[in-house]
Formats: structure tokens, C-alpha cells, sequence
């Protein structure tokens, strides 16, 4: 084991590189953590009306129920109709939810076809749980009157739901609402380790592979009487012990932070999620530690791969704030599936296979990813030995 | 016989690196492989230790043919690379733990073996010190250390001095023969022939990828007509004395440029006396006299036309 205690030798000289990345990782969680606890209280004691801009196509009786009903639970905000203006509104939270009513919709949905209306929010935040709930709620109870009496005038529809929904509405508010809160940090957390697992991985991975491809001392090595196999095996054996290590510590940490929040079935989704993603990311690492050629060209490609894997993967910006455009583009990287995934986690309240599947998607694309980048990083490694 | 080479060649494309290229190496020699820069030396280490494919030859070592999966064989075996091959990234006892450690099992005796070898090279107060702090000569000694650590039987050298101070060149070229004395087969490959005059029992040199001699030293140097240098430091030499000078029996060549007089003279005794004779007798002015007898380097310059060094 020479070759697997030399790769265990380089890594450690190369521990104040990778530490950086963790110490900046477990501060800024651990305020997050700090911070969160707060809003969590808050959130329980004093259930504030959240912020919403509703905008709607068209002035119906159908459209004026839904209003007057969310606003129960909301305050509307006025805003312009403008793309730009919105973006910012929501940026700066002065909305939390953008609900639109295309024109049509009270027309179409008398008439029983599916009509959806299109929603824009701030992620996260158990108020706009809730009012998901409450729109559900609103629609579900409408197409329910739509289906079982003919010829139903919008205004006697109105006037059921009115006296239908006053009835049942608190009891949802606290079971919904506690449920949710739960796993915002966890959450956050968990995405924000697409940044740091990841830059720790291909720092450290970039490391060995640059040992590895060091024409002198393959040479020497090659003197020796160890054959090329078990030289290869004790090396892909130390990246997949620093990837598990890593790992592990990453998530570990989680839980001395928030173990309250991670006794649930959720916890062990992102615990897995964040283990697909972490041999992914042994894949991203070790296809660049097979490029780079140079110990300085290191930390840049590092930062600008791992900083911008999460910009347009929504891991420091919330994935409805960015463009269409550049989701698209992020759907092409594993970041964008783990955040994905991780966000599906955090809404998840049960746990059947309808639900579950997108998370298993997810998590199977990033796997797909992983066994691409590895193929390719064995190509261009094979290929750079025979130069 | 250690080592047996037979009609090695090797091509980088349309450059012929090594041209049918044959020697043996037998036991217990300082085998010494003198040629200019460019000349195949290293190509033809790395074709021994089968590091590099060749289109055509035969390599054994201790008797059995040479292979890239002959482990038995490369255990026996300490390399000093011409580039110097440690991790940046270790302390100069944990390289030669290293290097030790691919072919010594035992860690008992691997610790003393890295003991041994850190005290031979002379690198006791520097155990802790990464590579990137050394000087050029301790690294080429760390770098050495890290090749013969594991005591082997044939230890090949290529270069182990290049750019190194006087005092670490002096203390490598003295362990080479130390290691020899106790019982190493050594191939050390250089252009500075000094040293391979110094330390070699016998020495091939080659040129172009090509054997063009091979013996002792005495036996390359009485290969050549030359047989001695004579020098003579005069103010003034008339073309007719030069003319009678180069008319003597013996002399070989005579050339008289920036006051110096140079006369080549072949083999046999009496030939500075000779030159004195002639001195005398046509009366000449001369300030120093000293005579040399010839170089590996006169080996060279009369077999290929040019200089071992340029
Ligand atoms: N990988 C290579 N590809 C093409 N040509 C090469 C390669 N390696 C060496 N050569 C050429 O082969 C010839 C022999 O090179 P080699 O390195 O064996 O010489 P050397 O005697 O070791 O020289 P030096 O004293 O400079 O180390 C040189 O002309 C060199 O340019
Ligand atoms: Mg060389």
C-alpha cells in the first residue's frame, strides 16, 4: 500500500488549500443555522400574512372569489405588469408570490377542461405552502360544483365555496405550516454542498491526478518492481476513500447543526441525494484533474467550474430568479438535478412512488452524469499517457 | 555477465536514436557510457529498463531476457533518473521511505535501509526538508538515495551530476565507487569524460546512437595515434622552423598560434626530449614547456572529428 499512502501524504499537504473551503462552508452554515432558528419562532408564534401580486387577465365572479378568499392569508401588492419589475420584486421580497390569471380561465374552467393558472415564488417559504394549499383548495372544491351540477352560474358558484371554506380553514393553517418549516435549512444546506463538496473534491482530486500524470515519476515508478495495476488500483482506491471522507464529514456537520430537523424520512433522501452527488462529483474532479496540466491552474479552473456550476444551478440564487434560458443550460450539469432533487426533498410530505419519482430521476441522471464524466476522464487519462 | 545488450535500435520517427547498439556489462564494473549531449545515452537506459518500446534487439539482465512485467529482475535494480523524480510533496525521508518501500517489503528493515541511505548521500540534516527547499546538488542527492536505498545489485546512473557544486559532485562520484566497493555492478552515463576517467573500469563511447569505441581507458587511449601533447610557450617561431619542426620523426602535427607552439606527437618515448633537442639547437626563446599525454576527449576528436564538448 506505498502508492495509497503517498496519495493519503500529498493530500494532507495539500489539507490548508482544502480547508478554506470547509471553514467558509461550516461559517456560513452554521449562521444560516443561527438565523434560522429565529425565523423558525416566528414562523410558529406569529403566522404573518404574506406578500402577493395578483395579476389577472380578466375580472370574473370566479377570479373575485379567489381574491376576496386568499385574501384571508395574503396581502396584495401592486405591482406593473413587467417582467423586469416583478423579477426585482420578488428579488427583494416584497413579494413572495406572483399569481397570474390567464385570460379565458373562468370561461374554461366552467366548461370543466383543465385550465392551470401560472405562479411565480420566492422558494421555500411556508407561506406560500400555505397558499398553494389555499388555491387547491379553492379550485379543487370549484371543479367538484362544476362536475356535479349543470348549468352552474359563476355567481352561485362563489356563494358555495364561500360558506364551504370558511369551515375547515385553521386546522390545515398548523399542520401544513409547522411541516414545512422543517427542512428550509436542511434545504439550504444541502444545496449549498453542490458548491463546497464539490470544490473540496476536485482541489484535492486535481492534486493526485497531477502527481499521477507526472512523466518523471511514472517513469521511475515504472522501474520498480509494483506492476502499472496495482499502482492504478491504490490510487483510484485513495480518490474514492477522499471522496467518501469528504463526504461524510460534509454531511455530518449538518447534523450536529440541526439534528432535530433530520430524524425524518426526508433526511434520509437528502443524505442520499448528497452521496449520488458526491460521486458525481468524484467524476467532475477526476475528469479535470485529468486536464489540468499545471499546480497553479488549479484553484481558477476550481472556482470558476465550482462557483459557476452554482450560479445557474439555483444554489445561491433561487432557481425561479434565474432566466428560462439559463435553466436550460443548467438542466445540461448535475447541479441543477441535485438542487432540484434536494428542493423536491424539502416539499416532500409523502412518501409514495408518484412523489418519489421525480426525486429518483433526479438522482438517476446525476448517477448518468457521473458515469459520463468518469468515461471520459479514462479516455483523455489513457490518451495523455500514451503522449 | 549482468547486463547484455545486442543490436538495439530505436527510432523517434525518421531520427535514428540508437544504431544497432550492443555492449556487456559484466560483474562488479563501473561501466561507464560516455558520449555528447543528444547522443542516446538516456534513450538507451530507458530501452534496457524497457521504459521505452525498440524496434529491434535484445536486452538481458542477470541472464534472462528483460521485460516490462520482469518484476524479479526490476527488484533488483536501482535507477537514477536523468530528471530528478521525487514527490514535491513529501519530506526528503518520506521519499526515500518511498521509493524504498516498492521493493522492500519489511518495514523494520526498510527503516534502517532509508537510515542508511540518508547518511550515505549525506542528507542527515535535511530528513524533514521538502524537495522544493534543497539546493540543486542536495536534490540531485536526495535523488540519488531514493534510487539505491533498497541495496541493489545493478545500479544505473544517467547524469547524476549535472549541475551540481564541486563538493556534492566530488561526495557522489566517491559513493558510486563506494557502492561499487561493496558489491554494485554500476552503468553511469555522463558527458563529462573527467569523471568517467575517474570512476569507470571500462567505458563505451558513443556518438549518433552508435558505439564508436569501447575498452579501459588506456585501451581507448592506445586506440589513437596521438601519443603525447607537447607545449611550448614562445614570443617568436619562424615558418622555417616550424617547417623543420614538423620534418622530425615522431611529430605529428605542429601549430604555432597566440604565442603558443602545439606539437602533437604519436606514440613512444623521447619525444619531449626530442622537442628539447630541437629547441636547443635552433636556439628559441621559450617561457613554459609542459606536456600532456591524451584525453577521452583526443579519443573523440580523432575518431569523429569533433569535440566531445562544444
Ligand atoms: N521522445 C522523443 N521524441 C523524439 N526524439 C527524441 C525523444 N527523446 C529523445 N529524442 C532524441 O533522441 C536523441 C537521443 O536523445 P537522448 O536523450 O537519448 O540523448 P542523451 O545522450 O541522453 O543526451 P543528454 O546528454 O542531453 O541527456 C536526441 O537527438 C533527442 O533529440
Ligand atoms: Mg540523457
Amino acid at each position: 500500500m506505498q502508492v495509497f499512502k503517498l496519495c493519503l501524504r500529498v493530500l494532507k499537504k495539500n489539507i490548508p488549500s482544502l480547508l478554506i473551503y470547509v471553514v467558509i462552508f461550516l461559517a456560513i452554515s452554521l449562521i444560516m443555522a443561527l438565523a434560522h432558528t429565529n425565523e423558525q419562532e416566528d414562523a410558529l408564534f406569529s403566522p404573518s400574512k404574506s406578500n402577493i401580486a395578483f395579476l389577472s387577465a380578466e375580472e370574473t365572479p370566479l377570479v373575485r372569489g379567489l381574491k376576496e378568499e386568499l385574501g384571508k392569508v395574503a396581502n396584495f401588492v401592486e405591482l406593473p405588469d413587467d417582467a423586469e419589475a416583478l423579477q426585482d420584486a420578488l428579488f427583494f421580497r416584497e413579494v413572495s408570490y406572483i399569481l397570474r390569471v390567464p385570460e379565458g380561465f373562468s370561461e374554461r374552467f366552467m366548461n370543466g377542461e383543465q385550465v392551470q393558472l401560472e405562479k411565480t415564488i420566492v422558494p421555500d417559504s411556508f407561506s406560500n405552502a400555505y397558499l398553494d394549499l389555499k388555491i387547491d383548495q379553492y379550485l379543487n372544491s370549484a371543479r367538484l360544483y362544476v362536475e356535479q351540477i349543470e348549468d352552474l352560474s359563476q355567481e352561485s358558484l362563489v356563494q358555495y365555496l364561500k360558506s364551504d371554506l370558511s369551515a375547515d380553514t385553521p386546522v390545515e393553517l398548523k399542520t401544513n405550516g409547522v411541516k414545512a418549516a422543517d427542512h428550509v435549512y436542511t434545504n439550504y444546506y444541502f444545496n449549498y454542498l453542490a458548491y463546497s463538496m464539490l470544490a473540496v473534491l476536485i482541489l484535492g482530486t486535481s492534486a493526485l491526478m497531477l502527481v499521477y500524470h507526472d512523466q518523471d515519476l511514472q517513469r521511475r515508478n515504472a522501474c520498480s518492481p509494483l506492476s502499472p495495476g496495482s499502482f492504478n488500483r491504490q490510487f483510484f482506491l485513495a480518490i474514492l476513500v477522499f471522496t467518501g471522507l469528504t463526504w461524510f464529514l460534509m454531511v455530518i456537520f449538518c447534523f450536529l447543526f440541526n439534528f432535530k430537523n433530520l430524524v425524518n424520512i426526508n433526511a434520509v433522501f437528502f443524505v442520499a441525494n448528497s452521496f449520488v452527488f458526491a460521486v458525481c462529483a468524484a467524476g467532475i474532479s477526476f475528469l479535470v484533474g485529468n486536464m489540468v496540466k499545471s499546480e497553479s491552474s488549479i484553484p481558477a479552473v476550481c472556482n470558476v467550474l465550482t462557483l459557476g456550476l452554482a450560479f445557474i444551478s439555483g444554489v445561491f440564487v433561487p432557481a425561479e430568479l434565474l432566466g428560462s434560458s439559463v435553466l436550460k443550460v443548467a438542466s445540461f450539469t448535475p447541479t441543477y438535478w441535485y438542487v432540484a432533487a434536494n428542493n423536491r426533498i424539502a416539499a416532500l410530505a409523502s412518501f409514495n412512488y408518484a412523489s418519489l419519482q421525480p426525486v429518483f430521476s433526479a438522482m438517476l441522471i446525476q448517477a448518468g452524469f457521473a458515469l459520463a464524466f468518469i468515461a471520459i476522464a479514462l479516455v483523455l487519462g489513457k490518451k495523455r499517457r500514451l503522449e | 555477465m549482468i547486463v547484455r545488450v545486442k543490436n538495439l535500435v530505436k527510432r523517434y520517427g525518421e531520427l535514428l536514436a540508437l544504431d544497432h547498439l550492443s555492449f556487456t556489462v559484466n560483474d562488479g564494473e563501473v561501466f561507464g557510457l560516455l558520449g555528447p549531449n543528444g547522443s542516446g545515452k538516456t534513450t538507451a537506459i530507458n530501452c534496457i529498463l524497457s521504459l521505452l518500446e525498440y524496434d529491434k534487439g535484445e536486452v538481458e539482465i542477470f541472464g534472462r531476457p528483460m521485460r516490462p512485467d520482469a518484476y524479479d529482475i526490476k527488484r533488483e535494480i536501482g535507477i537514477v533518473m536523468q530528471n530528478v523524480a521525487v514527490y514535491n510533496e513529501l519530506t526528503v525521508y518520506e521519499n526515500i521511505d518511498y521509493f524504498c518501500g516498492l521493493y522492500v517489503e519489511d518495514k523494520k528493515l526498510r527503516k534502517r535501509l532509508v537510515e542508511e541511505a540518508i547518511n550515505f548521500v549525506g542528507l542527515k540534516d535535511f530528513k524533514g526538508y521538502y524537495p522544493k527547499k534543497l539546493s540543486g546538488g542536495l536534490l540531485r542527492r536526495l535523488n540519488i538515495a531514493c534510487g539505491i536505498a533498497h541495496k541493489p545489485k545493478l545500479i544505473i546512473l544517467d547524469e547524476p551530476t549535472v549541475a551540481v557544486d564541486p563538493q556534492s559532485r566530488y561526495k557522489i562520484l566517491e559513493g558510486i565507487l563506494e557502492l561499487n566497493r561493496l558489491g554494485a555492478t554500476v552503468i553511469y552515463t555522463s558527458h563529462y569524460m573527467e569523471e568517467v576517467e575517474q570512476i569507470c573500469s571500462r567505458i563505451m563511447i558513443i556518438d549518433k546512437g552508435r558505439a564508436i569505441a569501447t575498452g579501459t581507458k588506456d585501451e581507448l587511449k592506445a586506440m589513437i595515434t596521438l601519443g603525447e601533447k607537447i607545449t611550448v610557450e614562445s614570443q617568436h617561431i619562424t615558418p622555417g622552423q616550424l617547417n623543420r619542426l614538423r620534418a622530425l620523426p615522431h611529430v605529428m602535427e605542429a601549430e604555432y598560434k597566440n604565442k603558443q607552439l602545439v606539437i602533437k606527437s604519436g606514440k613512444g618515448a623521447n619525444n619531449l626530449e626530442a622537442v628539447l633537442d630541437f629547441i636547443k639547437k635552433e636556439k628559441i626563446q621559450y617561457g613554459k614547456i609542459y606536456s600532456e599525454l591524451p584525453t577521452l576527449n583526443d579519443v573523440f576528436l580523432e575518431i569523429t572529428g569533433k569535440q566531445l564538448r562544444d
